[in-house]
């Protein structure tokens, strides 16, 4: 039932909205907050209670094939997780946008809960088909926000993101399809039966296909290119939910949906490695050029994006929870500077780097919170993210020591491009403003604190997120796949599904 | 007994609550009361200090190991957050949160009427509540933290005055230069880690842990060892400005005057001898990483002392100094003598701190002047400072007598005496000796004699600072003349220091024999050591009791002094920065362009065949929406053909 509401809710919510005055935001406003901080609520509940699964209710069949489409949902841990962190960077979203978008905040509302009932039902989807419905269904609100809310350059930006994650993901859909007329169920389980019996070049192939379409959401190089632009153009709170959370479904499709299904060769899980560490760099040495303060941010996301999938392909023991904890990180630090450099961007009416500058001087709270969002994405101790690097580099470490120096090098960079990102923005004389440089609002910095306070909160306590993964999930999993290879008793060898250690 | 939970408590408090009230009053014109402030910024380090007093001389000797609770518990990764109080950390402690309190006291009158006056006291104890952390903890990740909290605090100290960019930037290199460093500490974790598991990231598993090996286990894990040892003393470089990693401590100047006494030259650029120290048993275990140790320091004591001679800034040259001094800390610890590094850690704090509160007293009451050439004579004006930083002056060159002359002679002592190649060692060292006396008898006879060259109308209101910053100044003063003799050589028994330090370091100390080629008397090592200081005076007297050129240019040094100078920056730049540059134009200006280009030719392509199907207004949604739905279309098509036929 949770499950259930987790996706539904945020849908019911939309239509909620839709029902809302167009012409008191105020109280739209406070609708939607409602309703946010209600399902941040009971996204912390299933976290709470552990791993959960509904009924598969029938839901179609798809054509050329004879399985059955079910709509089911579970969580298992690192999808709670993900859950809580789309649902609560939108509540955020939906706290910052307050005061930016008058009467249009009731349209802006329902994309943002559309995006988000999305973006849990990919996260909680156990049919293939399911996820891949929710995967595409995410790009739709969010293409229509930044078309409709965006920048100058908006109604591009809006094409190209969806043009590139659409096309990027057809061939997923090609090849799922086509292991589903192979198929009885759309599983994880059932996919990799059928992966299992391909020959080796048809599931390679196949799995590249699934890749390709991660590789485009997250993004890494070369199909980054819709990224920059989309950030950008898109307005902060969305921006701030595009790379809180929407990046994170990419990441979660690496671990889900490519790993247990596809028995992928060491030589290619280890060329999808170089190219995320070499995704990190690039992100980070973009980064430090970069003159727009949103791309500068979209590239910076890029580098730890591209660390967080590195890690993934590292085969370590503590792959899960180290990913998890630094998609935690990431979520956190990085839609606090996208929240903060909309209100930047309010000030000076530009998002050019040089036209900012002084705020720290004129508005200390902006300043404070600035410069702590700015450090706490640097991976300092007593952050999260310092305990998700340094668990990255252990899992480097162990896979090939030299690795490390690559990610020290990210490290550093991230310190300069970070620096010199905060101390254009905050530091300096006081620039000249469009709108005068006035007090942030008390929702604004109290939505920001509180998620700078849990970026402390959890590096002082990462256990409760680790621990939350050490659940009996992974048992289930065993079983059902013990169930599956006795019905399967023609197959000669057992059932090889790369299940890593610590869930599932 | 005082948990020692609570000594790290204090100041956080004192930051949380003097950040919430600088947070609160930000909008304001008028800030709260600023004698209100000043007291809660005090009132905190003073209960700390309270508490560490009370510790080290109320309790029993034996070490007091606290632990509080988990911080990370992955799968083999566990650790914890404890406390370790020995002796090793109470002699820490005692002068990092004594000092810190008499510096923030000073602070009180010097920052008077700054409007960011609470936001400087909460950064002040947050700095304190790091640097208490990265002493005490009782395993290398807990110490990291403080490691890099006290690296944050100097972020952001020294860009205090942030309106004036290049204060910002001065931040910023030193966070950057910093963070190069502690990614040596990390990797260093690693290779720990490895070796021994989460046991060796404590200093008491680790200590126990190489204790309790066999010869044939330890040669087989050396490399390692060596490894690891390297890696953190190149942290080390970073936080104690050692080569290479030294240039970002004169550009640190560029915050408020107690910072600079405080945390760039009394506690947190000593953090690295601290942490050699603390690691002792590892570093002998590997000679080959202690002699780069010593070489290390031998060179940057030197380089320092030389380009100390060709600074104008008065605060630039006490940060050289500075650099100097710490270098002598690393000789004493690269040959194995790790307690005489920590006395020496010791009594600098107290005359680094005295000159440099002295130099803050000055560049206040010359309206922020920090050029020399535009000072002189104002030994007249201002005589309690000159007999300040006259006593700090004695006790930097080793004036018999004073709190320098005691750990000096000690470390070079220990310098002679390190085998064959000792006597070179030593002679090198004396001539970084004479060469302190000299940049820094320039220093004062710039600053207080001749006569005055500034261009303040009024020189009448020239004077000595207000008896807040007077008092902590003065104590200071008692410091850099009596702290030698807790450790002096020549008087039979004043050996306390080594007495209290043995527990920690005699065992690692004990490991390597060196054995002294002559032996000669430590009385032998007191006289050319004073020879050297006054034969140093007599040069500086010599060469800069002599009628100052005016000046209009700014203070940087130039010439040779300046290629001298920046010879490290200018390394830097060639070799790393100029790099990344590069490569971050590369990405930047030609690889993503030529991904966006690629992208842009393939829509382009897509858009000329669509426009030939179909070329009506509109087109682009539409497009697309049919582009896609033949897409479907073509998708069903494919898997109806050749679904389950394989």
């Amino acid at each position: 039932m949770l499950l259930h509401l987790l996706v539904l809710a945020p849908f019911v919510s939309a239509l909620l909205m839709l029902a809302s005055s167009g012409f008191d935001s105020k109280s739209t406003a406070r609708l939607a907050i409602f309703f946010g901080i209600l399902i941040s609520a009971l996204s912390v509940l299933s976290i709470v209670l552990g791993s959960q699964s509904t009924e598969a209710i029938e839901w179609f069949r798809l054509p050329g094939t004879s399985v059955p489409i079910f709509y089911s949902l579970a969580s298992h841990g690192i999808n709670s997780w993900l859950v809580f962190i789309s649902s609560f960077v939108s509540l955020v979203a939906l706290i910052a946008a307050k005061d930016s978008f008058g009467l249009h905040y009731k349209n802006f509302s329902m994309g943002i809960f559309a995006l988000m009932g999305a973006m849990n039902g990919s996260f909680l989807a156990t049919d293939a088909v399911l996820f891949f419905f929710f995967f595409e269904a995410m790009v739709l609100p969010a293409a229509l926000l930044i078309a409709a809310y965006g920048g100058a350059d908006r109604k591009r930006a809006a094409m190209d993101f969806a043009i590139y994650t659409l096309v990027g993901s057809a061939p997923m859909l090609l090849a799922l399809w086509y292991m589903l007329s192979l198929s009885s169920g759309a599983s994880v389980i059932e996919l990799a039966l059928v992966a299992q019996n391909l020959p080796s070049s048809t599931k390679t192939l196949l799995g590249f296909s699934f890749m390709l379409a991660f590789l485009v959401k997250t993004p890494l190089f070369p199909f980054h290119g819709w990224q920059a632009k989309a950030y950008a153009e898109a307005p902060s709170p969305l921006s701030a939910v595009l790379t809180g959370a929407m990046s994170k479904v990419g990441v979660f499709g690496f671990i889900y949906w490519l790993l247990p299904v596809f028995d992928l060769s060491a030589s290619i899980q280890n060329k999808v490695l170089f190219l995320s560490l070499f995704t990190a760099l690039y992100g980070a040495l973009v980064a430090m050029r970069e003159s727009d303060a949103k791309k500068l941010l979209a590239f910076s996301s890029m580098s730890h994006l591209g660390l967080v999938v590195a890690v993934v392909f590292t085969g370590s023991t503590t792959m899960l929870s180290t990913v998890l904890i630094l998609m935690v990180a990431h979520a956190l630090s990085s839609s606090a500077l996208f929240v903060l450099t909309g209100v930047a961007e309010r000030f000076s009416g530009s998002r050019k780097l040089q036209e900012m500058g002084g705020y720290a001087s004129k508005n200390g709270v902006f300043g404070f919170l600035f410069v702590f969002a700015g450090v706490a994405s640097l991976a300092v101790p007593g952050t999260i993210g310092f305990v998700g690097e340094l668990m990255a580099l252990i899992s480097f470490w162990e896979f090939w020591p030299t690795l490390v120096l690559v990610v020290g090098l990210c490290m550093i960079f991230s310190v300069v491009y970070t620096l010199r990102f905060v101390q254009a923005v905050v530091f300096g004389p006081l620039k000249k403003s469009k709108t005068p440089c006035q007090r942030l609002s008390v929702s604004d910095a109290l939505a920001v604190g509180s998620l700078l306070l849990l970026i402390i909160l959890w590096g002082l306590q990462p256990n409760w997120i680790s621990k939350s993964l050490q659940n009996p999930v992974e048992i289930t999993t065993q079983n059902s796949l013990q169930e599956l290879e006795s019905e399967e008793a023609v197959l000669a060898e057992p059932i090889q599904v790369e299940v890593s250690q610590d869930a599932f | 007994m005082i948990p020692l939970w609570l000594i790290p408590l204090f100041p956080l408090l004192g930051a949380i609550i003097l950040g919430i009230i600088s947070l609160a009053s930000s909008d304001s014109q008028k800030g709260a009361p600023e004698f209100l402030l000043g007291f809660i910024g005090l009132l905190f380090p003073l209960l700390s200090f309270m508490a560490v007093l009370s510790l080290s001389f109320g309790g029993a000797n034996t070490p007091i190991q606290e632990t509080l609770g988990t911080w990370i518990d992955i799968s083999f990764l566990q650790i914890q957050f404890g406390f370790l109080f020995d002796s090793l950390s109470k002699m820490m402690l005692l002068f990092v949160t004594g000092i810190g309190s008499l510096i923030t006291w000073y602070s009180i009158g010097y920052m008077k009427h700054d409007r960011g006056f609470a936001r400087f006291f909460a950064y002040m104890n947050f700095f304190l509540f790091s640097m208490i952390i990265l002493v005490l903890a009782d395993s290398l990740p807990l110490t990291f933290l403080g490691w890099e909290g006290v690296g944050l605090c100097s972020y952001l100290l020294i860009g205090f005055w942030h309106k004036d960019s290049q204060n910002a930037i001065a931040g910023n290199k030193a966070f950057i230069v910093n963070r190069v460093g502690d990614i040596g500490f990390l990797i260093a974790m690693l290779v720990l880690l490895s070796v021994g598991g989460s046991a060796f990231l404590s200093y008491e598993g680790l200590n126990a842990g190489l204790a309790g090996l066999s010869q044939a286990e330890l040669v087989k894990i050396i490399p390692a060892l060596a490894l690891a040892a390297f890696f953190f003393f190149f942290g080390c470089t970073g936080k104690s400005a050692q080569i290479p990693l030294l240039t970002w401590l004169p550009d640190a100047m560029a915050g408020p005057t107690p910072v600079s006494a405080l945390i760039h030259a009394a506690t947190m650029v000593t953090s690295g001898v601290y942490l050699l120290a603390r690691l002792s048993n590892l570093f002998v275990l590997v000679p080959s990483v202690l002699s780069i140790v010593l070489w290390i320091g031998l060179l940057t004591a030197f380089w320092a002392a030389v380009a100390g001679l060709f600074q104008n800034d008065i605060k630039k040259v006490l940060a050289y100094s500075t650099i100097s001094q710490l270098g002598f800390m690393f000789m004493a610890a690269g040959v194995a003598a790790f307690d005489v590094a920590i006395f020496h850690v010791f009594t600098h704090a107290f005359f680094k701190a005295a000159l440099f509160l002295g130099a803050g007293a000055v560049i206040h009451s010359l309206s922020g002047e920090q050029d020399m050439r535009k000072m002189g004579g104002l030994i007249q004006k201002m005589p309690i400072t000159a007999i300040v930083m006259l006593f700090g002056f004695f006790a930097i060159i080793g004036f018999p007598g004073f709190a320098g002359f005691w750990s000096k002679d000690l470390i070079l002592e220990k310098l002679f005496e390190f085998g064959a190649m000792g006597p070179y060692l030593y002679a090198f060292a004396l001539l970084t000796a004479v060469l302190t006396a000299v940049y820094m008898g320039r220093l004062i006879i710039m600053t207080f004699f001749g006569s005055y060259r500034g261009s303040l109308e009024k020189s009448e209101s020239i004077h000595d600072p207000s008896f807040s910053m007077l008092v902590p100044m003065l104590i200071l003063t008692i410091g850099s003349a009596f702290a030698g003799y807790l450790w002096a050589t020549l008087i039979p028994g004043a050996n306390w220091f080594e007495q209290t330090l043995a527990p920690v370091l005699s065992s690692a100390q004990n490991h390597i024999h060196v054995q002294s080629v002559i032996h000669l008397s430590p009385l032998v090592f007191a006289l050319v050591g004073t020879v050297a200081a006054f034969f140093g005076l007599f040069l500086a007297w010599f060469i800069f009791n002599r009628p100052v050129p005016l000046s209009k240019d700014s203070s940087d040094p130039k010439g040779f002094g300046a290629s001298w100078t920046f010879l490290w920056d200018t390394i830097h730049q060639w070799t790393s920065v100029f790099l990344v540059k590069m490569a971050s134009w590369f990405m930047s200006v030609v690889v993503n362009h030529f991904v966006l280009f690629v992208q842009w030719l393939l829509v382009g392509i897509v858009e000329i065949l669509s426009d030939g199907a179909r070329a009506i207004q509109v087109r682009k949604v539409r497009l697309q929406m049919g582009l896609s739905f033949v897409g479907i279309l073509f998708v069903i098509l494919i898997v109806y053909v050749y679904g389950g036929a394989v």
